[in-house]
Parts: C-alpha cells; sequence; structure tokens
C-alpha cells in the first residue's frame, strides 16, 4: 500500500506538477539518507562541525541532522533518539600541532559499524580538507554518486589595492585560504592539470599581459606567451594538451586556441568588438563564448572550425560571462538597468544547444558561476544587502548553500 | 567705473545680509551653517582645463588621459581636445614607446571588463593615428577595474575611473 502512495505521488508531481521545484524538492528529501553527527572529541569544534554538516547537505545526499551530540566515539552505544536514523556519523577530532581524525560510520538501527577510517595532516590550518575528505569517503563507501570536488582547491584571484592582487588557495567554503602569488597584479588563474598542481595566471609585470605556468608546490615557473592588450587562459582542454585564450593581438579581444604541445595557435573568432570567456563544448569541437556583436553583451556558440555564430541565450541584455561543462552552459544575467551601484544578477542554466533554461537563483547579484569538475554543482559570488557570499548550487538535488566572506573584490575565480 | 559701483553695492548689501556672523557676547560665531560646511580640499598639481568640463587627469609625461561613458568605448566630441594635444605629445617624443592603458569602472565582471578597457585603448590609439601620428611606437594594455583613481561611491568618482592613461614606457 505505501509503495502504491509512493508511485501515485511521484506521478502525480512528475505529471502534473513537474513544473513545480518545491514538491521536486520534497520529493529528493525522502530519497537522502538520514544521519546524524555525534562528537566524540574531548572538545566540541563548532567549526569543524559545521563543515561536516555542510558536505552533507551539499552533497544532495544526506539529510543531515543539525544537532549537535556528544558521546563515546568508540563505543556502539545508539541514543534511542536517534536510533531512526539510517547513519551516525562518530567522530573524534584531535587539533594540536597537526590535525587527526577518527571517523566511525554505524547503521542507525543497530550500531553496526559499516566503515571506520583516520586521518593525519601536519597543520591545522588545512582541517576543512580533513572533514571534506571524510564525508566524500563515506559517500563512496555507500556507493553514492561521486562527491570527490568537495576535496579541491577553489583559486581565486582578489584585489589588494591599485595594480595590485593577491592569488589566493581556498577550500569549497572559504574556510582555509591562503595567499599563494602576491605582488603586481596577476589575475585570471585557471587550474592546469586533473591534479591541480599547477595553473596558469596572467601576469603585468612586463609591459604586456603574459600567460605563466605554475607548479604551486615548487614555485617552478614557465611563460607560455604574451599579447598586446589583454590574455586571460579562459579554459582548458579535458587532456590538457589546448587552451581557449583571450587575446588581442590585433587590438581586439577576440579568442584563439592555442595547441601546447606543437605551439600553434588558431584564431576561432574574428570580430571588431568584444569576444571574450571561451569555453569548450561538444567534446572541445565548439565553443561557448560571450560577445557585444548585437550591441550587448550575450552568450554564443561557434564550431572551432566553421565561421558561423549562433545565440544561445535569447533573453536579457547584459549576460555578460558564463562556463560550461559538456553541454551544459551556466551564465549571469544583468536584470536591472542601474548604470551604477547595487544591479540584479542572476545565474541560469542552459544548453549550448539551446532548450530549457532554467533559472537558478532569484536575488541579489550572483556572479563568476563555475561548475565543479564534475559539472553537479554551481559554485557562484553572491553580493547582497546583508554581504558578500560565496554559494554551491547542487543540479540534481536543488540544494544550495552560502557561506558568507569578507574579502576584497573578488577579480576570477576556478574550481 | 559704473561697474565697479555696482559690484561695491552688491557686496556691501551682502555684508550688510550676514549680521548674523557677527560674534555673540562670549566672542562666538552664530553662523553655523558656516562653520559646520566642510570646504573643498583642491589637488591642481595634475589638472587641466580643456573645455571638456572635466579638470582631473591622471596620465604622466605630460600626456592626458580620455574619459569614456557608461559601458561606452566611443570616444565623445567633448575629448578632442584632449586626443589633439595627445597627438602633438606623441610627435615630441620621438621613437620613445607610449603605454595606452585602458581601464575601466568596477560595475563590469571578469573577463568582460576588461577587453572593454581594451577597447578603449584602441579607441584611442585610432583616433591618434586619425589625426596623422604614427602609432607604431604606441603598446596598448588593458587593466580592467583594476587601477581606479577613485573609490567614492559617485558618479563623478565612476567617470573617473572609465578612461585611457597615457605614458611613456619605462
Amino acid at each position: 500500500m505505501r509503495r502504491l502512495l509512493l508511485l501515485w505521488t511521484v506521478w502525480f508531481t512528475t505529471n502534473l506538477l513537474a513544473v513545480d521545484a518545491t514538491l521536486k524538492i520534497e520529493k529528493d528529501v525522502e530519497q537522502r539518507a538520514r544521519i546524524a553527527l555525534v562528537d566524540g572529541s574531548a572538545e566540541h569544534h563548532e567549526k569543524f562541525f559545521d563543515i561536516l554538516l555542510s558536505d552533507l547537505k551539499i552533497s544532495g545526499h544526506f539529510l543531515a541532522d543539525g544537532n549537535v551530540y556528544k558521546g563515546s566515539f568508540s563505543d556502539g552505544f545508539i541514543d534511542p533518539k536517534l536510533k531512526s536514523r539510517d547513519y551516525l556519523l562518530k567522530y573524534n577530532l584531535q587539533l594540536g600541532s597537526g590535525t587527526t581524525l577518527y571517523i566511525r560510520l554505524l547503521r542507525g538501527a543497530d550500531g553496526t559499524e559499516l566503515f571506520k577510517k583516520s586521518y593525519s595532516i601536519p597543520d591545522t590550518a588545512k582541517m576543512p580538507f580533513v572533514a571534506h575528505k571524510a564525508i566524500s569517503d563515506i559517500n563512496a563507501y555507500l556507493k553514492y554518486p561521486d562527491i570527490s570536488w568537495l576535496n579541491r582547491y577553489v583559486v581565486f584571484t582578489r584585489y589588494a589595492g591599485k595594480q595590485t592582487s593577491e592569488i589566493v588557495l581556498a577550500d569549497y567554503t572559504f574556510t582555509y585560504q591562503k595567499p599563494i602569488i602576491r605582488g603586481g597584479l596577476n589575475v585570471f588563474p585557471k587550474w592546469a592539470d586533473g591534479n591541480q598542481r599547477t595553473l596558469y595566471y596572467t601576469s603585468y609585470k612586463g609591459v604586456l599581459p603574459t600567460l605563466y605556468k605554475i607548479d604551486i608546490y615548487t614555485g617552478n615557473k614557465s611563460k607560455i606567451i604574451s599579447s598586446e592588450g589583454m590574455l586571460v587562459c579562459s579554459d582548458v582542454s579535458k587532456d590538457y594538451s589546448k587552451l581557449l585564450l583571450t587575446m588581442a593581438p590585433h587590438g581586439h579581444a577576440d579568442i584563439y586556441e592555442l595547441d601546447l604541445s606543437t605551439g600553434s595557435k588558431k584564431r576561432v573568432t574574428d570580430f571588431h568588438g568584444i569576444d571574450v570567456n571561451g569555453k569548450y563544448v561538444d567534446n572541445e569541437k565548439s565553443i561557448v563564448f560571450i560577445s557585444n556583436r548585437l550591441g550587448y553583451a550575450n552568450v554564443f556558440r561557434k564550431a572551432i572550425d566553421a565561421p558561423a555564430v549562433s545565440p544561445v541565450v535569447y533573453h536579457g541584455r547584459n549576460n555578460n560571462a558564463c562556463d560550461t561543462h559538456d553541454n551544459k552552459v551556466v551564465y549571469s544575467s544583468r536584470e536591472s538597468s542601474s548604470s551604477f551601484g547595487s544591479n540584479t544578477f542572476n545565474l541560469y542554466l542552459t544548453s549550448s544547444r539551446g532548450g530549457d533554461t532554467r533559472p537558478l537563483t532569484t536575488t541579489g547579484s550572483n556572479q563568476f558561476p563555475r561548475f565543479s569538475q564534475d559539472g553537479s554543482v554551481v559554485l557562484y559570488i553572491k553580493q547582497s544587502s546583508r554581504g558578500s557570499a560565496i554559494g554551491y548550487i547542487n543540479l540534481a538535488s536543488s540544494q544550495s548553500l552560502l557561506f558568507p566572506v569578507s574579502i576584497n573584490k573578488i577579480q576570477s575565480i576556478d574550481w | 567705473m559704473m561697474k565697479k559701483i555696482y559690484v561695491s553695492t552688491i557686496a556691501l548689501l551682502m555684508l550688510s545680509g550676514c549680521a548674523q556672523n557677527t560674534p555673540d557676547a562670549s566672542g562666538n560665531v552664530s553662523d553655523a551653517n558656516r562653520i559646520g560646511s566642510d570646504t573643498i580640499s583642491i589637488d591642481e598639481s595634475n589638472m587641466m582645463e580643456d573645455g571638456s568640463g572635466i579638470n582631473y587627469n591622471s596620465s604622466s609625461d605630460g600626456f592626458v588621459s580620455v574619459y569614456f561613458d557608461f559601458d561606452g568605448y566611443t570616444i565623445a566630441s567633448s575629448m578632442e581636445n584632449r586626443v589633439r594635444h595627445n597627438a602633438t605629445k606623441l610627435q615630441s617624443v620621438g621613437s620613445r614607446q607610449v603605454k595606452l592603458e585602458g581601464n575601466c569602472d568596477e560595475f563590469g565582471t571578469d573577463e568582460y571588463n576588461y577587453a572593454l578597457g581594451l577597447k578603449r585603448a584602441k579607441a584611442v590609439k585610432d583616433a591618434l593615428a586619425d589625426q596623422g601620428v604614427n602609432t607604431s611606437n604606441v603598446v596598448m594594455v588593458s587593466f580592467g577595474e583594476s587601477s581606479p583613481v577613485c573609490s567614492d561611491p559617485t558618479d563623478e568618482c565612476y567617470a573617473q575611473n572609465r578612461r585611457v592613461d597615457l605614458r611613456l614606457v619605462r
């Protein structure tokens, strides 16, 4: 009977109320695993608890209990009021000269130990990454879709003064932050390999903007290319052998594809206006980019080896930034006309081949959209009357999280 | 002579209307407006008057900055005197390299703002060429919104940031 009721509910929501996002979320809630955190540490660390909770929420796979429960780490005792949870995560955090974490995943109903692991790193600053790794390991043990994007560095540039900036590494919550390149104007950082060991960035140290590749562990740096006017590494091919660059050797910002193995570069767009922000789509046979060729900033699509250009977005008068993953496109659209002061920018999700467009945000100024490596989550920067925050939207579960940040103006960001 | 008498009369009338500014018995000035309102503070070391109504400048080496409308990269007619001034100056520097720095206000984002700064630099370079000046020694760089000269939340301040600066390469 219960199954029949569930089937009817799913049919009803899918066929009659498919556009109602709220009901969709309610359905997803029923499918997520109920989990509670039990802190067995000598001292409760609130920030660490909050990070664990955020990781569980944004995964889209867990319905996390936000209450703090203290209890023995090592025994199998389950508080009767927690027996209705599918899982309990017991943990013991030890902070001293380094960070050590022990975790045990128990079945809520009977206290059976399903998984246990320990983590130890030599410093405390990177404590958030220990939390992220523990949650992604539990997620993997339970065979849920991969959430290893939790463990990745976010790299961003923040302005530090006139023609001065810092390139900073952060965890996805921005709890951990470490400036890695200071002095002068260094902008547009972009990861150069899958392991996040190297990154590209544009330096303004010389007369012309110059693209460098740097190893963030050794500091070894190599010059890639220079260009008059401006130079940005906008995208990197999946095998890291080709770059989409915005360059201006002819005085106009156009998009070029640089083959790193041969050094040859191909001009992909040729327009006497503004063409920027090239992103690969269609197995890297085409690009999506931002252009003002219709008199205002909008999202366009073009095959790399063919001249035709077509718009991707048919609404808004200022769609000035985008990101892609496979054929998914996320873009920011200015939805107020104030020349100065605060404007409303909202994020939309669409396809490079057209089709449905889905709003992702509804209030404030939402910019710098970036897909996670697997395309399941969108990162963005939100400015509102309450301040700045870094936001995440899980596209599958519609879960969203905001982490308040108090940093100077962000110039660019990559994940 | 008549004009002098007229000005003197007006001045006397104005002074007679300022009786409330005289100190009271304890020596205090009672005109709160004069005390409360702040006075101006001007740095004239890098200003120019060229008929454009703009009297600020952030270029160096004798060049003057060219300013742009919001989100625009077309040179306004009010900027033509500045372009002519820069063309003359460019001819006088011989073979020395000159840098055109395109800048934007803070209201753009990411790559688009840097491209907008570049379009402004290109517009100035083309305008200099139209003046018959050899621009082969001119190099363009866009700084996007990274190089503001003013950070007050006012229209005039934002306008000072939408500019192209010119200076010699050192």
